[in-house]
């Protein structure tokens, strides 16, 4: 017998409730992972952004075009070393927004050199440059609707009207596994030669790499300046940072989820604490015995400490190895509304920080109880009949 | 000094005060005593008369609102807690009237316990505990946890736990109070092997009468004062 196995046994007195305020604290954490996963899945642009990059917009709104002729002033700039062009398709396969999947139009030339990240087999690559309305489908979409190269698949486009179909000649993967795949991409030709005169030549946005990363915002500054008394200024800013300025348009949203991720974790430490304050409040007579013995205030401080880690110690990695699973399998159970969930979408810093402030929790909700039961004289303690 | 002369217990002038909000209820007045080393005493008296209270501040578990508590010739007010504690665990046993025993622990890892703060190795606890178990009796029953044992054998558990690290003062708050007859003379039994054979110094508070009368003196509380 040793001090670890005493707490260690004192831990088995009431075996379901420690299996149940075990298993509350693990279903804690699961959510606290899931919605911490949702606010990461946010930022997951941003984290896969590139700092060579820098992404060219209309000034006014996203959503206004810019024109095509600004592609060779802008590849024309000192510090531009590649520049490519794409434009929001927003297209579904019926009317029915749940097989929704990205869509754009791009410009098969150059798209590769601005987007290394993407690869697929040369001979794919050639055939959809070769193609005026060949298209690029990611590995996950491919999968999605088991669709292959040489298959054709029709869109109906909330933006630009009528069908459009489209013939599958590659299918890319990424270099990295936070590497979306899960967009169709299509020559800019096909689209741009079925428009009207007044929408021809006008594309969503640039894309730009620059040679030295640091110069960045002299290049956009460059770029921005060039076309500032244009009837379609723009507006250059980081990969990262036009990303963010996606994640800031749900932040009302995301501060929601963060706040009930915290609230969760504050649910916890109510349960855990409770639990433990339940086991000292029980154990008060027996406390009192030990520390009659002798045994110090620190003692007893120890089997309190003991029994919070314990506790969250077996929900932090009872919650953080049944999340990831349980997370995949709900989002393949909503992939029909939502889309698929990125490749490696739950963290190892989520679950390892779920874990921790599991064991984090545990502790803080021990030291009430740990405090009362140190400061009842040892006299009265006897005295209670548990 | 004399030690051989000297008291075990030496109670000068003590009282007890408690404090219930503003009212101040006054439960031992002005108690002298003394103990002889290796005596067994008892002490009687109704409830709420300073039984247990007198054997806390014996017994170091607590402090009196004035007068001296000596036990071999050690002033217990000297100590700070940490100390009291220290030397609760070198030289008093405690025997409780509902065993105090715990309930996840073997007989054998509940007489171990005091061991725990001992500098003895593994295996030399192990050595005391099975000595103290067969002081009591109870080596058969080593591996069973107190659910699994009746009242007299859990009391006699509590004994072995008391006495395994060899304590001068052993203290025993109603230790027949929830044991049948049979089982209370078995363990009053082994308190005459304690106070004969170990020489240990016995103080019990009792309600029993038949309990007292194995006791060399008897002592009777009334309303916190030493009759």
């Amino acid at each position: 017998m040793n001090y670890a196995r005493l707490a260690w046994r004192d831990l088995g007195r009431n075996p379901l409730r420690l299996s149940l305020t075990v298993l509350a604290g693990a279903v804690g954490v699961m959510a606290f992972i899931f919605l911490r996963t949702v606010v990461d899945m946010f930022y997951s642009g941003a984290a896969a952004a590139q700092v060579d990059r820098l992404i060219i917009r209309n000034k006014v709104a996203i959503t206004q075009p810019l024109p095509l002729s600004y592609f060779p002033r802008i590849a024309a700039l000192p510090g531009v070393t590649a520049i490519t062009h794409q434009s929001w398709f927003g297209g579904t396969m019926g009317e029915s927004q749940r097989d929704f999947f990205p869509n754009l139009a791009i410009d098969p030339s150059s798209f590769m050199k601005v987007y290394p990240e993407y690869t697929l087999p040369p001979g794919q690559l050639t055939a959809f440059q070769a193609d005026p309305c060949g298209a690029l489908i990611g590995r996950k979409l491919s999968q999605r609707f088991g669709w292959k190269e040489g298959a054709r698949v029709t869109l109906k486009s909330q933006i630009y009207p009528g069908e459009w179909t489209f013939n599958i000649r590659g299918i890319y993967d990424g270099t990295r596994p936070e590497v979306d795949t899960s967009a169709l991409v299509f020559g800019y030709r096909c689209l741009n030669e079925r428009l009207p005169e007044n929408w021809k030549d006008q594309v969503g946005l640039f894309t730009v790499r620059v040679d030295d990363p640091a110069r960045s915002p002299q290049v956009a500054a460059a770029i921005d300046g060039m076309f500032a008394n244009s009837p379609y200024a723009t507006l250059t800013e980081s990969e990262r940072a036009f990303q963010l300025g996606f994640v800031a348009m749900s932040s009302a949203i995301l501060t929601a989820v963060k706040l009930v991720s915290n609230v969760i974790l504050a649910i916890i430490l109510l349960v855990i604490g409770n639990t433990i304050a339940m086991g000292v409040r029980e154990r008060t007579r027996d406390i009192a015995t030990l520390r009659a013995m002798g045994f110090r205030p620190r003692h007893v401080l120890l089997f309190v400490i003991v029994e919070a880690a314990a506790i969250g110690v077996a929900a932090g990695v009872l919650g953080a190895l049944v999340a990831p699973p349980l997370l995949e399998g709900f989002a393949r159970a909503v992939e029909s509304q939502f889309g698929p969930m990125p490749e490696n979408a739950v963290r190892v810093q989520t679950l390892v920080l779920a874990a921790l402030a599991a064991v984090g929790v545990s502790l803080l909700g021990a030291v009430g109880p740990a405090i009362r039961a140190l400061r009842l004289p040892v006299a009265e303690g006897l005295r209670r009949v548990a | 000094m004399d030690t051989a002369s000297q008291p075990m217990v030496r109670l000068q002038g003590v009282s007890k005060v408690y404090r219930r909000g503003s009212v101040e209820v006054p439960v031992l007045e002005s108690v002298d005593l003394s103990i002889a080393p290796g005596s067994f005493e008892a002490f009687m008296g109704p409830s709420g008369s300073g039984k247990s209270t007198l054997l806390n501040l014996i017994s170091g578990l607590d402090r009196p609102t004035a007068g001296v508590v000596e036990v071999a010739g050690r002033d217990l007010a000297r100590l700070n807690d940490a100390e009291l504690a220290d030397w609760r665990a070198g030289h008093v046993g405690f025997i409780f009237q509902l065993y105090n025993l715990i309930p996840v622990l073997t007989a054998a890892e509940n007489v171990e316990l005091p061991l725990l703060l001992s500098p003895l190795s593994r295996a030399e606890r192990r050595q005391h505990v099975a000595a103290a178990l067969e002081v009591v009796g109870l080596s058969h029953r080593t591996h069973h946890r107190p659910p699994e044992l009746s009242g007299g054998e859990q009391q006699r558990v509590a004994i072995a736990r008391a006495i395994v690290t060899d304590p001068e003062l052993v203290i025993a708050d109603e230790p027949t109070g929830d044991l049948d007859r049979k089982a209370a003379g078995q363990v009053l039994d082994l308190f005459e092997t304690l106070h004969h054979g170990l020489h240990k110094t016995l103080v019990m508070v009792t309600h029993d009468p038949h309990a007292a009368e194995r006791a060399e003196r008897i002592h009777h509380l009334d309303k916190g004062v030493l009759q």
